[in-house]
C-alpha cells in the first residue's frame, strides 16, 4: 500500500470545514478538530517519508489529473527526496504550532480557520509538481498570514502585517512574470514540472531569454527567502506575529522560496544560473554578516530571532550558488534543520512572552531557575543555531561551507565568520535571559507541567538531535534528488 | 426586395422587447392606484425564463437583418453574462428601493431597457446598430443614475454622466462618419475587408481614435474615466453595480469585436496604444484608490484599475487575450457584485458608505464580513479566488505578445492594490466596531450573496470549464 498524497490536502481541508461549521463558543471542539487535522497530515507525511524509495529516486506516489488542459495545467502531485523531507518539516512544525496555539483565547474559531488555510496552502505547494499549482498554493497561504498578524499580533501588528504581506506579494508578482515567461518561451505548452524539465533538457532556452527570466524568479522568490536587501519584512513580521505564525513562517513558509529557486531557476535554467548565482553568493554573505551584526544589537528576543533567521538564510543562498551536490545537500538539509530550530526558538520565546508579558531580554533574567524545561530547550536550540556539533544545523552548515570552499574562498571565510557572530549574540541572549539571578518580578512564572505542554518542544528538539546525530536519515533522501538536479545542470 | 430574416438569431432580444413593451403598456394602462409590486416579481421570473432560453442558443452562429445583427459564440457568452448580472441587480433593486414607494416599480422598466441595450451591443455588426444600442443602454443609465431625485449627489452624478456620455456619443458618431468616408460603409464585414486590404490612413486613424473614445468611456479607461468616481458615489448602489460590471463588460465586448476582429489588420499599429493606456489606467486607478474614504468611490477607482488590467488583453490582441478578458469579466462579475451586495445591505442598515464605518463588521454580521473579504481578496487577485486566474491569463497573454514591461507594471499594480484592499479587510476583521448592533441580512439577499461567494470560489478553483467557455467565445478571433 502506498500513501495517497491528495489525502494530505483533503484531511486538513475536511478539518477546516468542520471547524467552520462548529459553533464558535465551543473552543474545545475547535481545538481538537484542528489538532486532529494537522496531526493526521503529519502522520501521513511521516508515512510518505518512510515509504519513499530513495534507491529508486525520482518522483513517487504521483497523481496526475488534467485541470485546465488548454493551458497545460494539471493537478499533478508527487514527491522526491526534497519534497518528502519538506513535508516532514511542515508536518512537525504545523503540529507543534497548533499545540502551542492553546494560549490563544480570543476569536478562536477564526484563528484556527486561518491557521489551517495557511497549512493547507503550504502542503499544497510542497506536493505540487505543476508550476501553476505550486504558485497557486503558495499564494493561498498569503492572506491568512496577513489577517493573523493583524488580529492576534502584538503592539506594531498593523505595520508588520502590511509590510510582510506587501513584500511577499511583490516577490510573488515578480516571480509570476518570470514563471509565465518560462512557460511561454519554453515551448513545452505545459506547466508540468516534469514536462518542463524534459523539454528544457533537450531544448534549453536561449541565453538572452534565460537572462531576464532567471533574475525575476530568483529575486521574486528571494524576497520570500529574505535575500539582502529585501529582508526587512521578516524581523518585524516575525516579532509581531502570533507565535504559531512566526514558527510556520520562519520555519517553513520562507523555505518555499529556496525550494522554488532550486526547482524552477537552477534546474530549468542552468546557463543563467552559472552567470547570476555568483552575484547571489555575494549577497548571501552580506545576509550572513549584516543581519548577524544587526541581531547583535537587539534587545527584543523575537527581533533577535528574526534577524538571526535572515542571517541563516545566507547559508542557504550561498549553498544554492555552489553547483555541487555537497552544497545543495547542505542547502536542503539546512532548510530542514533551520526550520525545526527556528520553530522551536520562536515557540519557546512565545511561551515565555505569554507569561512574562515582555520579550525584552533586559527584563528577563535567570529564567532557567523558574522554568528549567523551557530554559534547557532554549539553550539547546541556541546551541543548534550556533552550529554546535550534535545538532542538525551543524551537519547542514558544514556541508554548505565545504561545498562553497572551492569556488568562493573569501566568501566562505566571511560565512564562517558569521558563525562566530551567531554564537556571540545567542550566548548573550542566554546569559541575559536564562542565566544569572532570577528577576523577582518573574518568580511567579511557571514551567510546562504536563506531557502535552512539553510535547511540541520535545518533538522539535528530538528531531533536531536525531537529524544531527544520524544525518543519514535525512541525507539519503535528499542526495538522490540533489544528484539528479546537479547532473542536469552540467 | 426584402432580405430573408432569420428570427431565431434575434429571438432573445425579441422576447426581451416584448416583455419591456408589455410592462410599459401595463404601467400606462393600469389605473394609478393599482398595486404595481408584481412588476418586480414578474421581472425576476421572466429573467429566469430568459436564462433558460439563452441556454438553448449556444449553437447559434450567423447573421441576420442584412448582416447588421450577428449571433456568434462571443455574443452568446456576453448575453449570458448580462442576464446573470441582471439577476443580481434585480435583487439589489428590490432591497435598495424599498423606501421609494411606487416609483421603484418603474425602475425595472429601465433595467430591462438597459439589458436590451447591452444584448444588442454584444450582437451589433454594423456601426449604426452599435450606436443605437449604446444609446439605449446609456440613456437608461442616465435616468437610473439620477433616480434618487431628492439626493443632491444622485442628481449631480446623473448630470455629469449625461454631459460626458453625450460628448462621447458625439465623438463616436463623428468617428463613424469619418470611417464611412474612408471605407464607404458602416458594415463590420465590409470595413474588415477594407482594413485587410489597405494600410491605416490618417483619416482612418482619426476615426479609430474617436470611436475608441466612446468605448473607453464605457469601460472607464483613462483618460475617459473622469466621470467614474462621482457617478459611482452618487448613483443608487444597484446602478453603480450595473455600471461597474454590466456596462463595463458591454464596453469590452464592443472593444473585442471592433479591435480584435473588424480592425484586426490594423491591430499591430494599435497594440502599443492599448499597452500604454493599460499601464496608465491601472496605475492611475490604483494610486488614486489609495486615498479614498468612501467605499463606492474606492470601488470606482478600483474599477478603473481593473479596466487597465483588462486592456492588457486588448494590447495582446490575440484569442488568448480575448479569452483572458472574458474569463476576467466572469470572475469580476461575481466578485464585484458580492462587494456591491454587501454595500447595499450595509448602507441600508448603517446609512453610510464611509469606509471608516465598516470597522468591526465581522462582529456585526459574519456573512457580510466574509462576503466582503472574499470579494476584496478576489479583486486583489489572490488564489484560490476567481480574480487570480483572470490576471494570470491576461499576464500570460501580454508576455506572449512581447510586452514583458507591461506585465511587470501590472505586477507592481497588483501589489499597490493589495494595500487598499487589505486595509478594508483589516477594518472589517480587526478593528473594534463603532456600534455593535448586528446587521440583519434579508433571506433573499443571503441566498444571492452566498451564490456570489460560491461563484468566486468555484471559478477560482475549477478554472477549467470556465476558461473553456471563455476561450470558446474568443475562438472566433483568428
Amino acid at each position: 500500500m502506498t500513501p495517497n498524497l491528495s489525502l494530505i490536502l483533503l484531511l486538513p481541508l475536511v478539518g477546516l470545514l468542520l471547524v467552520a461549521l462548529a459553533p464558535a463558543e465551543n473552543t474545545r471542539l475547535i481545538r481538537r478538530l484542528s489538532t486532529a487535522a494537522v496531526l493526521l497530515a503529519f502522520i501521513l507525511s511521516i508515512w510518505v517519508y518512510a515509504a519513499y524509495d530513495h534507491v529508486a529516486g525520482g518522483f513517487q506516489f504521483v497523481q496526475n489529473l488534467p485541470w485546465v488542459p488548454a493551458l497545460g495545467i494539471s493537478y499533478h502531485l508527487g514527491v522526491d527526496g526534497i519534497n518528502s523531507m519538506l513535508l516532514l518539516l511542515l508536518g512537525a512544525v504545523s503540529f507543534a504550532a497548533v499545540l502551542i496555539s492553546s494560549s490563544i483565547k480570543e476569536r478562536v474559531k477564526e484563528y484556527y480557520i486561518l491557521l489551517l488555510i495557511t497549512v493547507i496552502g503550504t502542503y499544497g505547494a510542497f506536493l505540487s509538481l505543476d508550476v501553476f499549482f505550486f504558485y497557486f498554493f503558495h499564494e493561498v497561504a498569503a492572506v491568512p498570514v496577513f489577517l493573523m498578524i493583524a488580529i492576534w499580533g502584538s503592539k506594531q501588528r498593523d505595520y508588520a502585517a502590511m509590510k510582510l504581506t506587501l513584500y511577499l506579494a511583490a516577490g510573488a508578482a515578480i516571480a509570476l512574470v518570470g514563471l509565465l515567461g518560462l512557460y511561454l518561451f519554453s515551448g513545452a505548452h505545459s506547466f508540468d514540472l516534469m514536462a518542463l524539465q524534459n523539454h528544457l533538457a533537450l531544448h534549453p532556452l536561449p541565453i538572452d531569454v534565460q537572462n531576464w527570466i532567471f533574475p525575476l524568479i530568483v529575486i521574486g522568490f528571494g524576497i520570500t527567502l529574505t535575500l539582502w536587501p529585501f529582508y526587512t519584512w521578516a524581523p518585524v513580521g516575525y516579532a509581531e506575529a502570533p507565535t504559531a505564525i512566526s514558527m510556520l513562517h520562519a520555519g517553513v513558509l520562507k523555505k518555499m522560496g529556496a525550494y522554488a529557486i532550486i526547482r524552477f531557476a537552477l534546474q530549468l535554467m542552468p546557463q543563467a544560473a552559472h552567470a547570476w548565482m555568483p552575484l547571489i553568493a555575494v549577497l548571501a554573505v552580506v545576509n550572513i554578516i549584516y543581519c548577524g551584526l544587526v541581531a547583535l544589537t537587539q534587545r527584543d528576543m523575537k527581533y533577535l530571532l528574526g534577524y538571526s533567521s535572515c542571517s541563516h538564510m545566507g547559508y542557504i543562498l550561498l549553498g544554492l550558488a555552489c553547483f555541487n551536490t555537497m552544497g545543495l545537500n547542505g542547502v536542503v538539509f539546512l532548510m530542514f534543520a533551520h526550520g525545526i530550530m527556528a520553530a522551536l526558538a520562536f515557540a519557546l520565546t512565545g511561551y515565555v512572552e505569554t507569561q512574562a508579558k515582555t520579550r525584552n531580554m533586559d527584563e528577563w533574567s535567570g529564567l532557567l531557575a523558574c522554568m528549567p524545561f523551557v530554559g534547557t530547550c532554549f539553550i539547546m536550540a541556541a546551541l543548534a543555531s550556533a552550529g554546535v556539533p550534535g545538532f542538525a544545523n551543524f551537519a547542514a552548515e558544514i556541508l554548505v561551507l565545504f561545498g562553497a570552499w572551492d569556488q568562493y574562498r573569501w566568501l566562505t571565510v566571511g560565512a564562517v565568520f558569521g558563525l562566530v557572530i551567531t554564537a556571540i549574540y545567542l550566548m548573550k541572549a542566554i546569559r541575559l535571559g536564562f542565566h544569572g539571578p532570577l528577576n523577582n518580578r518573574l518568580a511567579s512564572l511557571r514551567d510546562t507541567r504536563t506531557m502535552v505542554d512539553k510535547l511540541p518542544y520535545a518533538l522539535l528538539l528530538a528531531l533536531l538531535i536525531l537529524a544531527g546525530c544520524l544525518p543519514a536519515v535525512i541525507l539519503t533522501h535528499i542526495s538522490t534528488s540533489t544528484k539528479t538536479i546537479i547532473e542536469s545542470m552540467h | 426586395m426584402f432580405p430573408v430574416i432569420d428570427w431565431s438569431l434575434i429571438s432573445l432580444e425579441v422576447l426581451m422587447a416584448i416583455i419591456l413593451v408589455g410592462l410599459v403598456v401595463a404601467d400606462i394602462v393600469l389605473p394609478k392606484n393599482t398595486d404595481r409590486d408584481w412588476i418586480g416579481t414578474f421581472s425576476f421570473i421572466a429573467l429566469f425564463g430568459l436564462i433558460l432560453f439563452w441556454l438553448t442558443q449556444g449553437h447559434l452562429n450567423g447573421t441576420t437583418f442584412n448582416s447588421m445583427f450577428v449571433m456568434d459564440p462571443l455574443a452568446w457568452f456576453f448575453k449570458g453574462f448580462f442576464l446573470i448580472v441582471m439577476v443580481f441587480i434585480f435583487a439589489m433593486t428590490q432591497e435598495f428601493f424599498k423606501t421609494l414607494g411606487e416609483r421603484r416599480n418603474e425602475f425595472y422598466l429601465l433595467l430591462w431597457l438597459a439589458l436590451l441595450g447591452m444584448c444588442f451591443m454584444a450582437s451589433s455588426s454594423d456601426f449604426l446598430v452599435l450606436f443605437i444600442s449604446i444609446e439605449i443602454l446609456t440613456i437608461s443609465l442616465y435616468v437610473m443614475t439620477a433616480y434618487l431625485k431628492s439626493d443632491k449627489l444622485s442628481i449631480e452624478a446623473g448630470m455629469k454622466y449625461l454631459i460626458l456620455g453625450s460628448l462621447s456619443a458625439g465623438f463616436m458618431l463623428y468617428g463613424i462618419s469619418f470611417l464611412y468616408g474612408t471605407t464607404r460603409s458602416t458594415h463590420f464585414d465590409i470595413i474588415a475587408n477594407f482594413a485587410a486590404g489597405h494600410p491605416m490612413s490618417a483619416m482612418a486613424l482619426f476615426a479609430l481614435v474617436l470611436i475608441f473614445t466612446a468605448v473607453a468611456f464605457k469601460t472607464a479607461a483613462v483618460p475617459f474615466h473622469l466621470w467614474v468616481a462621482d457617478v459611482y458615489q452618487g448613483a443608487p448602489t444597484p446602478v453603480t453595480a450595473l455600471l461597474s460590471v454590466g456596462s463595463k463588460a458591454a464596453g469590452f465586448v464592443v472593444l473585442i469585436r471592433l479591435f480584435f476582429l473588424v480592425f484586426k489588420a490594423w491591430h499591430p499599429q494599435w497594440s502599443l496604444v492599448f499597452a500604454v493606456l493599460s499601464a496608465i489606467t491601472m496605475t492611475y486607478g490604483n494610486l488614486v484608490a489609495l486615498f479614498q474614504t468612501n467605499i463606492k468611490r474606492l470601488l470606482g477607482y478600483s474599477s478603473v484599475a481593473h479596466a487597465g488590467y483588462l486592456l492588457m488583453g486588448a494590447a495582446a490582441g490575440t484569442a488568448l487575450g480575448a479569452a483572458g478578458i472574458n474569463f476576467y469579466l466572469l470572475g469580476y462579475l461575481f466578485t464585484n457584485l458580492a462587494a456591491f451586495m454587501v454595500i447595499v445591505i450595509f448602507s441600508i442598515a448603517a446609512k453610510s458608505d464611509t469606509i471608516a464605518d465598516y470597522a468591526g463588521l465581522a462582529r456585526r454580521s459574519g456573512l457580510l464580513a466574509w462576503g466582503l473579504l472574499l470579494a476584496l481578496v478576489s479583486l486583489a487577485g489572490i488564489p484560490p479566488l476567481a480574480g487570480f486566474f483572470g490576471k494570470f491569463i491576461l499576464l500570460m497573454a501580454v508576455i506572449k505578445s512581447g510586452y514583458v514591461w507591461l506585465a511587470l507594471i501590472a505586477a507592481a499594480n497588483i501589489v499597490i492594490s493589495f494595500y487598499y484592499y487589505l486595509l478594508i479587510a483589516k477594518r472589517v476583521y480587526v478593528d473594534a466596531p463603532l456600534n455593535d448592533t448586528p446587521i440583519a441580512v434579508p433571506a433573499g439577499m443571503q441566498l444571492l450573496l452566498v451564490l456570489a461567494m460560491a461563484g468566486i470560489i468555484i471559478i477560482g478553483i475549477f478554472q477549467g470549464p470556465f476558461f473553456a467557455a471563455a476561450s470558446h467565445a474568443a475562438a472566433i478571433i483568428p
